[in-house]
């Protein structure tokens, strides 16, 4: 068992405690104790969810892009471990975010969809990692999968900018903003539950990410000693 | 330089085996053909709505009929295992990439402009005076398709599932470009002053230029183990 | 002749899927020598051309080629070694000629016309110049990669089942492009079923069994009743 999944096994607990009870706090804070607002009511309250959720979609892919660009670098198969960890892990909170923010949108816009330059980034964002899954799925020789992933991944993230780029020029066009959720202003005391849920779904993630990290590096030790077995009883 | 030789022998392989199979041409053709009947009988009652969509009509058209082309592009080096060769070839990985790109783009606007009399006949279109601007435009969403396309292609050739992992790879990371020439074709062909959908041009360009820059920089990693 | 190492190879593994095909294949080979590798179908045989040939990486090991290290230096080494492979390497829609001013064209080789008809006549099809390699057979084909191998000269010369496709008069002709290019100073590593043939041009001789690579003395290839 190598030393970084054994230091990841022992501080994930820290990150998963710290994480829920932000959470846990946060949540209270804002679906029961804080006012509903004045121009949205109980509506918004689903922003205490959807933009954490936004964040930590990002911080996945960020980490998808870093740990993609090291293993290019160095070659270290427990790197593409977590660069497959926090794919699945996006897509997840991709989806959670789009789900989230369609709600909201509904009862406010009247609409489940818009051309809005970051609704169609994070289709986008979403599109790309199942299409990363699915290529992982497809290769079965582990170092070429680990390559070409990490290939897929630095691509999409020098092309996730330009499409959230050429979606914000052409809506500067067609439509002009007159509402979007960058027009929701936060009250006062929407701001401090809202930065508690951001930090604890943050950590939360980082959970997620350690665990599944190991799950998967687990899971490969298992194929290698059942390739071993298999060689032995060769020919 | 042996660095041009190589992207030269690369295009001329490639258009000498396309001019004697026709392999992808009349693949890429016929689907197209086929695209743009399903599309005229779609809108054949509704002549503003034809104005309103026929940008998006002639890109979608461009884009399926572009992914075919860039699929055969590699999977043509399957046979006889060809790809070996490729791979070991002491020529530079980024001259045989740099070719491909050139023979894509070619095949393919040939193919596209092929489609504009079609266009013409079924969407009822004015396009001969517009035709120079038009061909900009053209080149310049078929070079953002092929420069991501030829990368993606070298790298599903080499996969299960390659047909199919082509375009799911592809298309969300060729929005801009799709966004781009839909918006500039849009403003040339509902007459729009130049100044006004010039932009989109331009835009287009720089898409290029930064998907081609990239592309070329990472094709070591997959055609090399 | 000047022993210089062509081919080092050092605890060589490849794990394929996790199923270990290569285990701790080690062997030196020196410039101008032939080593001949036997072993059952699926023993790695083919696996153990790739990665030499540069063709594929190694999971653990080392391996130098004309003194380069085989993952700091491939392009270098690239341009010195030919691969005669399972496929033919050629494209369908070509002619003979113009398959072989291809594979050259992009080794920043230029062959004049005389060359080629001569290296063509060579091994024998000098006929089907102007013929598309559609239309070659099997061991055409692998004639057409034997006159590609004449015009490169490479200094490193691999053979994937060597005689595999030809008749009698193609396989003396493998035996022939081995020993001219031993004489050129070029090492040569090859694979093959067929020991009575191998016998005559190869110096050293091993066999691939489980991953593992056991050398044999060359004479063993006549006498030995089963090698594996």
């Amino acid at each position: 068992m190598s030393t970084f999944m054994l230091w990841l096994r022992k501080y994930q607990g820290w990150f998963g405690a710290a994480g829920g009870l932000l959470t846990a706090t946060g949540l209270y804070l804002g679906l029961v104790a804080s006012p509903p607002d004045y121009y949205q009511g109980e509506v918004v309250r689903i922003m205490y969810v959807h933009v954490p959720f936004a964040q930590s979609s990002l911080l996945a892919y960020t980490a998808l892009f870093g740990a993609s660009a090291w293993y290019l670098w160095k070659r270290d198969p427990l790197i593409d471990h977590v660069a497959h960890a926090a794919a699945g892990i996006g897509v997840f909170f991709t989806s959670a975010a789009l789900v989230t923010g369609s709600i909201w949108a509904k009862p406010t816009w009247n609409t489940w969809w818009t051309w809005d330059p970051r609704l169609v980034s994070f289709t986008v964002l979403l599109l790309i990692l199942i299409g990363y899954l699915m290529l992982r799925m497809f290769i079965d020789e582990r170092e070429r999968q680990a390559r070409f992933a990490a290939i897929l991944a630095i691509v999409g993230g020098i092309d996730l900018p330009i499409v959230k780029f050429s979606v914000e020029w052409w809506r500067t066009l067609h439509q002009p903003l007159s509402v979007s959720p960058r027009g929701v202003s936060y009250a006062g005391d929407m701001l401090t539950p809202l930065l508690i849920m951001a930090i604890g779904i943050s950590l939360l993630f980082t959970y997620m990410l350690m665990v599944r990290t190991q799950l998967l590096y687990l899971r490969q030790l298992l194929d290698a000693k059942k390739g071993r077995l298999l060689s032995q009883a060769h020919l | 330089m042996s660095f041009i030789r190589a992207i030269g022998w690369i295009v001329w392989k490639d258009l000498v085996s396309e001019l004697r199979s026709r392999e992808s041409f009349s693949s890429m053709l016929f689907f197209a053909l086929a695209v743009i009947l399903i599309f005229s009988f779609s809108f054949s009652m509704d002549r503003e709505a034809i104005k309103e969509l026929i940008a998006g009509v002639i890109w979608v058209a461009f884009g399926f009929t572009g992914i075919i082309g860039l699929g055969k592009s590699f999977t043509v080096e399957m046979h006889n295992d060809c790809l070996e060769a490729l791979q070991i070839s002491p020529a530079s990985k980024g001259a045989i990439y740099l070719g491909k790109l050139l023979a894509n783009l070619l095949f393919i606007l040939c193919v596209e402009v092929m489609l504009l009399p079609l266009f013409m006949i079924f969407f009822n279109l004015e396009l001969l005076e517009k035709l120079p601007v038009l061909l900009v435009i053209m080149i310049g969403g078929t070079l953002g398709l092929s420069a991501l396309g030829t990368l993606f292609s070298a790298l599903t050739v080499q996969i299960r599932a390659r047909e199919v992992m082509l375009p799911i790879l592809l298309l969300p990371m060729a929005v801009p470009v799709f966004i781009g020439a839909v918006e500039a074709t849009r403003g040339l062909l509902s007459g729009q002053p130049f100044d006004l959908y010039r932009p989109w041009i331009d835009l287009l360009l720089v898409f290029d230029v930064i998907f081609t820059i990239v592309s070329f920089w990472v094709i070591d990693f997959v055609l090399d183990d | 002749m000047a022993a210089t190492v062509a081919i080092r190879a050092e605890g060589l593994s490849k794990s394929y899927r996790d199923y270990l095909v290569l285990q701790e294949v080690s062997f030196e080979l020196a410039a101008g020598a032939c080593y001949a590798l036997f072993g059952p179908n699926g023993a790695g045989k083919t696996t153990l051309l790739k990665i030499l040939a540069t063709l594929q990486r190694p999971s653990a090991g080392r391996v130098q080629l004309l003194g380069r290290d085989l993952l700091a230096d491939r392009t270098a080494v690239r341009g010195q070694l030919f691969f005669l492979a399972h496929g033919s390497h050629l494209y369908d829609d070509l002619n003979a000629v113009e398959n072989l001013r291809f594979a050259l064209g992009l080794r920043g080789v230029a062959p004049t016309g005389r060359e080629i008809k001569l290296a063509l006549d060579r091994v024998g099809i000098g006929a089907f110049a102007d013929l598309k390699s559609r239309y070659f057979s099997a061991g055409m084909k692998k004639r057409l990669a034997m006159a590609k191998a004449w015009l490169i000269r490479p200094k490193l010369l691999f053979m994937d089942e060597a005689y595999a496709s030809l008749d009698e008069k193609g396989m003396a002709l493998v035996n022939l492009l081995i020993r001219e290019s031993r004489q050129d100073g070029a090492a040569i590593f090859m694979s093959s079923h067929d020991r009575a043939k191998v016998a005559e041009v190869a110096d050293r001789a091993g066999v691939l069994r489980q991953g593992r690579l056991h050398e044999l003395p060359v004479t063993e290839l006549r006498t030995a009743h089963e090698l594996y």
